[in-house]
């Protein structure tokens, strides 16, 4: 019995599932469901760090060269600077011109822009495995003091999109008047931390800024590169970013303009305090008139009908022959009012590009449109672990259920209990990989192939012997096992989702029918999102599905690899959390393997890089042991991995890095991206 | 007349204050507030909001405050006209709304205009060919127009609008005119995408009033004056315009109450199916985001649209209907 919580879209959910269900249905046995062979082999552009073969003339597109001509415009060797971060497009030197069209979801989707084409505009970033934190808008990072500093050496020459220097006097500003003021930042970043204490940043010269440390904090590279808070304009919405346009921002900072001017100013826009002013004007994707560093730059704004991307003339991004990137002129984001508006959109073609919100359950009828609509599909399968079932181990309002949750045995023989095969069948079409939560086994953090299958096969009698063993061998009538507290069956809940990347109902539905042959009554909760907050976060929850994305970059990203969000929509403990985010003042000391791994991460970020992989490894051996989180199917194109291109477009690759650390597609540095005719 | 318009006036009034009480304590009613749901969406979408984001998104936007405190900030902006300021879209409510708004009002008018061309004249003929062929027919499709549920419809038209035709998927402008200024050009391309939504939107409305034109119409027919009249001698035609049709038209003015905030927000599943621009999605987007302001505001301006179309019903039957002037005197 499905019990759902909120009817929020439900009708109209269904009424949406059913129909694509059964075209997908249909759709799926004309193509012979082989749909592994559309994932190809993984490959993508390469950044050239070694400035001996930078380009020493550049080219420019056509209507720049115009804009030069017009005296409107300085030279384009002017525009980039004497140090252009070059990048080696995959396939050939592309031609400039054109338009890209995909579409998006509305205001809170600005990680779709960003994904696509900031550029990235990271101080550093991962190269096209996401392995290796390369110098990116910096052109390099030097160590001090044994890690307790880093010198960043900026591009000389290199230009806001309004034409003004970027120097080590963007970083101070940011550090000074955004980051350390209370009223933009009220809550610093553990970003911007080792240990709990919080770093400087302090101008060297021009081009060069020191991050300064009071420990050692080998991780930064990584922390630059990744999805965080010191990366790059995506964060500056919310006062983060590590550097910010000073010149232009002054404006609208009480350091530096009058109260009465500053007040007139946040009147005169409608807004109800200067700080949400200064967000605003500092967001990328909603302010055309905020001078950017990326490859595009907003022209209409996120929170329009169209968000529309223009090359930014002052993009520091050159190919190997010294043409300014990106090859495309303009990106055209259109709103889709619903996701099923935008798959279909997409399945007629009328998008150029599209990974981000395409439903991998639709992918059959995507295959059946390829000609049609003049594109070719492409798998990218995450390194993740697509379909994570935790388990809530400070669960207490019922002392049974929390006894169980907090034995091994149990959460193994859980695992044990789930047919991945089956359902990596019907829900990933045969796409992922069944096993447990470590990542992928080309991962740097992956403890080795056999942890993939520990505690993750099928295997029933084995779980059903380990049950019986841990004291739940009484069964009733029905095959259920009774609770050892003499109160009947031992039921549990799964908190679920719905309209997610992942069929999380559906497949915990399943799973509760797998679970029956086990003897364990699973009661699966489809809840509304705030409500699975809240849930969480108050520690009601019992069991939760979600996924792991994010979880191959284990120290950026470790959200779901241990209790370490207090809001979060699926928990494995939320006063684990608390005592892990409050260094030990609140919540509850966690049990001694969880504490351990816990201690590991922790410890990843002041040590070299070689003793940081070690500890990753460690760290995914605990999990994989101890089995807080069951790893059910992963590696699969689930979530962004259906990526659906043009066939004129050049420079795709055949399979991307998929992770939302490398900002997929921005891993494969969609500027290099053009129109073959 | 003036004293009977007068009191209803003071009631509208109260009555749009107990809704901005209402709308908002409604939108506070589910658990979490806008953050809860930014952080889930964010997750949704394969990001992480950190908990020092939250904490610091939670303060900029006072959510903190009890309900009554954030009420009377609200309260204090609509007075002077400022209906705040959309978290989500981060722009002023009434900049999003109005950009919707008239393209929400184009689509609805057209949906009712056709629900009236179609039904008022097919009403008349079911009900004087009452048991005929053509009242059978209009019978079978009313029924059908109101069994099916026209998102379901939108979807389905929509599917084979693009196998079948390999129509433009949703909304109401082609790429090319989405963002052009206004033109003939533009104007065209508006009309070339309006009849799907109109007559999606408008089907289950038609059925509805052909139904209710139909019933009360044969109450009329039958009444004593209709015989006299014929036995006089009338044109057939002059007989059943000249009084009964009048009468039956009742329904249609007193349903003005509720066609006013429709026109505001349109249907709002039917628009998010077809992608259509308009109030309806907005809302809906705006709830399940718990963008206060925003929702607030819409949910507002539905109830006022729902005081000032009673309103108006009342005077319009007062008008039409000289038997309940006599009462009301």
């Amino acid at each position: 019995m499905l019990k759902r919580m909120l009817r929020s879209r439900l009708a109209l959910t269904l009424a949406i599932g059913a129909l694509s269900g059964a075209v997908a249905a249909g759709a799926l046995a004309q193509s012979g469901g082989k749909t592994t062979s559309y994932i190809g082999k993984l490959e993508g552009p390469e950044v050239v760090t070694d400035p001996a073969k930078a380009p020493k003339t550049f080219k420019e597109a056509p209507q720049l060269a115009e804009l030069v001509k017009a005296g409107k415009l300085p030279p384009v060797a002017e525009r980039i600077g004497q140090d252009p971060l070059v990048i080696k497009p995959l396939k050939e030197i592309g031609k400039y011109g054109g338009t890209w069209r995909a579409g998006f979801t509305g205001p809170a989707d600005f990680w779709n822009g960003f994904r696509c084409c900031s550029g990235p505009d990271h101080l550093m970033f991962w190269d096209y495995t996401g392995d290796k934190a390369l110098p990116n808008l910096a052109r390099g990072l030097e160590m001090q003091d044994g890690g307790r500093a880093w010198l960043v050496h900026l591009r000389r020459g290199m230009k806001w999109s309004d034409g003004k220097p970027f120097t080590a006097d963007d970083f101070v500003f940011w550090f000074e008047d955004i980051y350390r003021n209370k009223d933009l930042v009220p809550t610093p970043t553990a970003a911007m931390a080792i240990n709990g204490e919080q770093g400087t940043i302090e101008k060297v010269d021009t081009y060069t800024v020191r991050f300064k440390f009071s420990a050692p904090y080998y991780m930064l590279p990584d922390v630059l590169a990744g999805s965080t808070d010191l990366a790059g304009q995506w964060g500056a919405y919310r006062g983060m970013g590590g550097f910010a346009p000073a010149h232009y921002l002054k404006q609208f900072h009480p350091k530096y303009v009058s109260e009465a001017e500053l007040d007139k100013k946040v009147k005169g826009a409608k807004y109800d305090s200067w700080v949400r002013m200064f967000h605003a004007r500092n967001d990328w994707a909603l302010n055309p008139d905020l001078p950017v560093l990326s490859a595009w730059k907003t022209v209409t704004p996120i929170n329009t009908a169209t968000w529309t991307l223009e090359r930014n003339p002052y993009s520091v991004f050159v190919d190997t022959a010294g043409n300014q990137l990106p090859y495309i002129d303009r990106v055209v984001l259109t709103l889709a009012e619903n996701l099923e508006v935008l798959n279909l959109r997409a399945v007629a073609g009328e998008y150029d590009y599209a990974s981000r919100h395409i439903d991998l359950g639709k992918l059959p009828v995507f295959l059946e449109n390829q000609q049609k609509g003049n594109y070719k599909v492409y798998l990218d399968p995450g390194d993740y672990c697509d379909l994570i079932i935790k388990f809530n181990l400070n669960y207490d309002a019922d002392p049974e259920i929390a006894k169980w949750f907090n034995t091994a045995d149990f959460r193994r023989a859980l695992s044990l209990g789930i047919d991945r095969d089956q359902i990596n069948e019907t829900f990933w079409l045969g796409t992922g990989t069944p096993g447990s939560v470590v990542p992928t086994d080309s991962n740097k953090y992956n403890p080795g192939p056999q942890y993939r299958k520990l505690w993750a096969t099928l295997d029933i009698k084995k779980a059903n012997e380990m049950l019986d063993k841990i004291g739940l061998a009484k069964k009733d009538p029905e095959g259920y096992r009774l609770r050892s507290d003499g109160k009947g069956r031992l039921r549990i809940e799964i908190m679920t989702l719905g309209g997610q990347f992942v069929q999380y109902t559906q497949i915990s539905e399943m799973i509760r029918g797998q679970w029956k042959k086990i003897g364990i009554d699973l009661q699966v909760q489809e809840v509304e999102r705030s409500l699975a907050i809240k849930r969480a976060s108050a520690n009601e929850q019992q069991l939760a599905a979600w996924n792991n994305d994010g979880s191959e970059h284990l120290f950026t990203f470790p959200t779901h690899v241990f209790p370490f969000a207090i809001d979060d929509v699926a928990t494995s403990g939320p006063l684990y959390a608390k005592w892990f985010r409050s260094a030990g003042a609140q919540g509850k000391e966690p049990e001694p393997r969880m504490k351990e791994l816990m201690e590991k991460w922790k410890k990843a970020f002041g040590v070299p890089e070689k003793e940081r992989i070690q500890l990753g490894k460690d760290i995914w051996k605990i999990a994989a042991e101890e089995v807080f989180i069951i790893g059910v199917v992963g590696q699969g194109p689930a979530a962004m991995g259906v990526r659906v291109v043009k066939n004129n477009m050049g420079n795709i690759p055949s399979r991307m890095y998929n992770s939302p650390d490398g900002k997929t597609p921005g891993i494969s540095r969609p500027a290099t991206f053009y129109w073959k005719n | 007349m003036l004293a009977y318009i007068g009191r209803r006036a003071v009631l509208a009034i109260f009555t749009v204050w107990a809704i901005s009480v209402l709308s908002f304590a409604i939108i506070q009613l589910p658990p979490g507030d806008y953050v809860t749901s930014y952080i889930a969406q964010m997750a949704s979408m394969g990001s992480v909001v950190s908990d020092e984001e939250a904490a610091n998104l939670r303060i900029q936007y006072g959510l903190g405050q009890p309900i009554y405190v954030q009420y009377l900030k609200w309260m204090r902006l609509v007075v002077v006209g400022n209906f705040g300021m959309s978290m989500e879209w981060r722009r002023p409510v009434t900049e999003v709304i109005g950009e919707r708004l008239s393209l929400t009002i184009v689509v609805s008018v057209a949906a009712l205009l056709l629900t009236w061309v179609l039904a008022l004249p097919i009403g008349i003929y079911s009900a004087v060919r009452q048991y005929s062929v053509g009242d059978y027919l209009a019978t079978f499709v009313g029924f059908i127009g109101l069994a099916v549920p026209n998102f379901l419809l939108a979807l389905v038209i929509l599917y084979f609008g693009f196998v079948l035709f390999n129509a433009h998927i949703g909304g109401l402008f082609s790429p090319e005119w989405q963002d052009a200024p206004w033109s003939l050009g533009r104007v065209w391309d508006l009309l070339k995408h309006l009849p799907i939504p109109a007559l999606i939107l408008g089907l289950a409305g038609t059925a509805q009033q052909i139904r209710i034109m139909r019933a009360n119409l044969l109450d009329e027919l039958r009444k004593p004056y209709v015989v006299t009249a014929r036995s006089k001698g009338l044109a057939e035609a002059r007989v059943i315009v000249k009084y009964p049709v009048r009468v039956a038209l009742n329904p249609f003015a007193s349903t003005i109450g509720y066609t006013l905030p429709y026109i505001v927000s349109g249907s709002i599943i039917v628009s998010l199916v077809l992608g259509l621009p308009t109030v309806g999605p907005l809302l809906l987007k705006a709830l399940i985001a718990q963008d206060m302001f925003l929702a607030g505001t819409i949910v507002l301006l539905l109830g006022v649209m729902t005081v000032i179309g009673t309103l108006i019903s009342d005077i319009l039957l007062v008008w039409i209907d000289p038997r309940i002037r006599l009462e009301d005197t």
